[in-house]
């Protein structure tokens, strides 16, 4: 007889229930329960359209800003589409890659220490590990702090982190000055050292040059290093392997392209996009089914029907990174690998954010006010944004000044969501086979669980 | 021993992650003095269902309780395990010393509580301006506290910190009629921001983007009319909405996800329909009359222009 359990997942960002079913010590099926609903499509229907720009933010405490700017692009679209130009000067569109890029290295830095390190102290002596121990060990407060640094670029541009709403149809509402722009920098600088010193343990031009997990190892001693030799002492290089399909729906300036990788690459096409209600709680007509097969508050997301894995894991393959493509051909979508991704970013993104800083030219306007009131628009919009967990999708439809429609498609719903008739989500195919509940729970972390976005 | 115990209900984390941004202490070191007892994005080894039975059982002291995000005893829409998170709360009321809601989503119920589909969604003590939350409005915890309210979308960290410090240190919490500690809250969101000198000279922002002008009198900003430190105890010990442009949208006020239009003020004859606290519109008109007349060169110039 298979044996079910059921475990409420914390260190996640709100709460997961995993329903694992066993059969001889083995999972054979594993169902990601994300129980809480909040409803936002619902609220922000009949709202005036800049509204959404302060309720999506609040979906999510750790990406609000991905949700702000796809909020923003979204509403940007309805100009483009009525037919008006749309005018934004290369100073806004700078800073506002400049905030996205710093919330995401919030995220990973956040969840590597918070989320993904502690497991390690359930699996391996604790002695030799101490320093990452929550609250007290020396480099998760470390984590805190330089992770709560880096978002105070967020705070020069934007006035705070978590939650500012200061980018809008037409630009942004701030208007730096040079002092603030160099202390910005500085700012990155700093991150940069704690980066190289503690995370990559070399410092960021040799990184980027490294092609393979034995050269890196090699040559680093830094916690991404020990991360790696411990993944592999418990075999968690070759484990949690998805559909080693990727999706990224936006590029990230020039650093990540968008795309759709199965095992070649090709461009991604929006209107492939669909969601499945089968085993969701909400239907696709908002209304809701308690039936018993239902087991999540998310709908399921496919691609030209089939499930793809969304993230940073995939914007490095959609990117064509070397050093990804190799780790992923020798040892697929694993649980190393997909954690590998995400800290590789942080380099990236740090670098990438130091050059759009010195890039702005203050004398250029900081917003170009629209030709047209939004509400004297009528029509649809997408926006595209790919946040720290990868693809975020708002489409947002405006009629007689009000939203009329607004619908989300958030990275965790691709990764987390349920099943579909044919296939499972990615993380819940990544999760059987596992042999050890703790493993199970690893390999679902490894996808950067954020539930409050799964469901929203 | 002090202990803390953090439960989370309808809510987006955002008042988690403000506060893992904490300076002078920051978050962890208040560890140092408390028994962090479980906290959903922090701990790893231990069973929140133990904690909770323990504390039922009075094996474990609960010093302090506390709450981010709405309550909703509906378990189709929250639920940890088999519990509601009424259910939890309802099990521990009595136990802890003090309760303290975290964030507009458990003072008020905030944007959740909008959600029309799930009418049982509430506060702790409050359900947006009424005292119809989830425990009754003549509840106290142990220690002859209602819940403390912290408010804001998200909380500032530090006004956690220096409540949860206040009360350890044994110094009086005076509350206002939200129940929001007064020494927090009673400053406006309108004092200390930059733009202060433009809003006395009535020297108003035509449009966004730009350092100079205020932005009450035609970008909705709510700074005059919302109760909180946010231009006193900068946020990320860097700034603020109303210091880098955005205008306040009064998130510490249980009315602000009723609000509409954000980002313009409602105006009639050219008139705001809101004046700022403590003056008449009578007032508002005389003084905005006055200001315009007698001209400020400095504020009708671009900052770096000035003298």
């Amino acid at each position: 007889m298979p044996e079910i359990t059921k475990t409420v997942l914390n260190r996640v960002e709100g709460e997961i229930t995993l329903k694992l079913i066993w059969e001889n010590d083995v999972i054979k099926d594993a169902f990601i329960i994300a129980p809480n609903f909040r409803g936002f499509e619902f609220i922000l229907e009949g709202k005036p359209p800049l509204d959404a720009l302060v309720i999506t933010p609040r979906i999510c405490g750790i990406c609000g800003h991905a949700h702000l700017m796809a909020s923003t692009f979204a509403l940007e679209q309805i100009y483009k589409s009525a037919g008006y130009k749309l005018e934004i000067s290369e100073k806004a569109r700078l800073i506002r890659n400049i905030t996205l890029a710093c919330e995401i290295i919030q995220n990973h830095i956040r969840w590597f220490y918070i989320f993904v390190y502690p497991d390690f102290l359930s699996l391996e002596n604790k002695v030799s590990l101490k320093d990452f121990e929550p609250i007290k060990g020396k480099k998760w407060r470390k984590a805190v702090d330089f992770s709560s640094k880096i978002v105070k670029i967020i705070s020069i541009f934007g006035g705070q982190w978590p939650h500012t709403s200061y980018s809008l149809p037409g630009g942004v509402m701030c208007e730096p000055t040079n002092m603030e722009i160099v202390s910005a920098v500085g700012i990155v600088d700093e991150v940069l050292r704690y980066f190289e010193e503690d995370i990559i343990g070399m410092n960021i031009e040799d990184y980027l040059q490294i092609t393979s997990l034995r050269e890196f190892i090699n040559k680093s001693s830094g916690d991404l290093a020990t991360f790696i030799k411990l993944s592999k002492k418990f075999h968690l290089h070759k484990t949690g392997r998805a559909y080693n399909r990727f999706i990224s729906v936006a590029d990230f300036d020039t650093l990540f392209c968008s795309g759709i990788t199965s095992r070649k690459k090709r461009l991604f096409d929006i209107k492939k996009v669909k969601e499945v209600d089968t085993y969701s709680y909400l239907l696709k007509d908002k209304s809701f089914s308690f039936d018993k097969k239902k087991y999540s508050w998310s709908k399921a997301v496919r691609y030209e029907g089939l499930p793809y894995e969304t993230g940073p894991l995939a914007r490095q393959i959609n990117s064509e990174n070397q050093l990804f493509l190799n780790l992923n051909k020798k040892l697929r979508d694993s649980y190393l690998v997909r954690i590998w991704a995400r800290v590789d970013e942080i380099g990236k993104l740090l670098v990438f954010v130091k050059n759009c800083l010195k890039k702005i030219n203050i004398k250029e306007p900081s917003y170009i006010k629209p030709v047209k009131d939004i509400k004297e628009l009528e029509g649809e919009g997408y926006g595209l944004v790919e946040a720290a967990r990868g693809s975020l999708i708002h489409r947002v439809s405006v009629k007689e000044g009000k939203i009329k429609d607004y619908n989300i498609i958030t990275p965790s719903v691709w990764n987390l969501g349920p099943r579909c008739r044919k296939y499972l989500s990615p993380a819940e195919k990544a999760i059987i086979g596992q042999k050890s509940e703790l493993t199970a729970h690893m390999i679902l972390r490894s996808f950067d669980v954020c539930s409050v976005c799964t469901t929203h | 021993m002090y202990t803390l115990l953090w439960l989370q209900g309808l809510t987006c984390n955002g008042n988690t992650q403000s506060l893992l941004n904490a300076e002078n202490p920051s978050f962890y070191t208040l560890f140092d003095k408390i028994n962090l007892l479980y906290h959903p994005s922090i701990s790893y080894d231990v069973d929140l269902f133990e904690i909770i039975n323990q504390i039922k059982n009075d094996k474990l002291p609960l010093t302090f309780l506390v709450v981010e995000g709405s309550i909703t005893s509906d378990k189709r829409f929250f639920s940890i395990g088999d519990y509601s998170i009424a259910q939890i709360i309802d099990a521990l009321k009595e136990k802890a010393d003090y309760i303290i809601a975290v964030g507009n989503c458990a003072c008020f119920g905030n944007i959740p509580a909008n959600f029309d589909k799930n009418s049982d969604v509430k506060g702790l003590q409050f359900r947006f301006k009424e005292k119809k939350g989830f425990l009754p409005s003549n509840f106290k915890s142990k220690k002859g506290y209602p819940v403390i309210n912290i408010s804001g979308c998200p909380i500032h960290p530090q006004w956690f910190v220096s409540t949860i410090l206040n009360l350890l240190y044994k110094k009086p919490v005076y509350l206002d009629g939200f129940n929001r500690p007064k020494e927090l809250y009673m400053y406006l969101t309108h004092d200390g921001c930059t733009r202060n000198e433009y809003f006395e000279w009535k020297v108003e922002l035509e449009e966004f983007g730009h350092k100079e002008g205020c932005l009450f009198y035609n970008q909705g900003c709510r700074g005059p009319l919302t109760h909180s430190p946010c231009n006193k105890v900068l946020w990320n010990n860097t700034s603020s909405k109303t210091r880098a442009g955005m205008p306040c949208i009064g998130c510490t006020e249980f009315d602000f996800p009723l609000r509409e239009n954000f980002f313009e003020t409602k105006k009639n004859m050219g008139i705001p329909e809101e004046v700022p606290i403590g003056v008449s519109k009578r007032v508002y008109i005389t003084i905005t009359g006055v200001a315009k007349t007698l001209k400020n060169e400095r504020v009708n110039k671009r900052l770096e222009e000035t003298e």
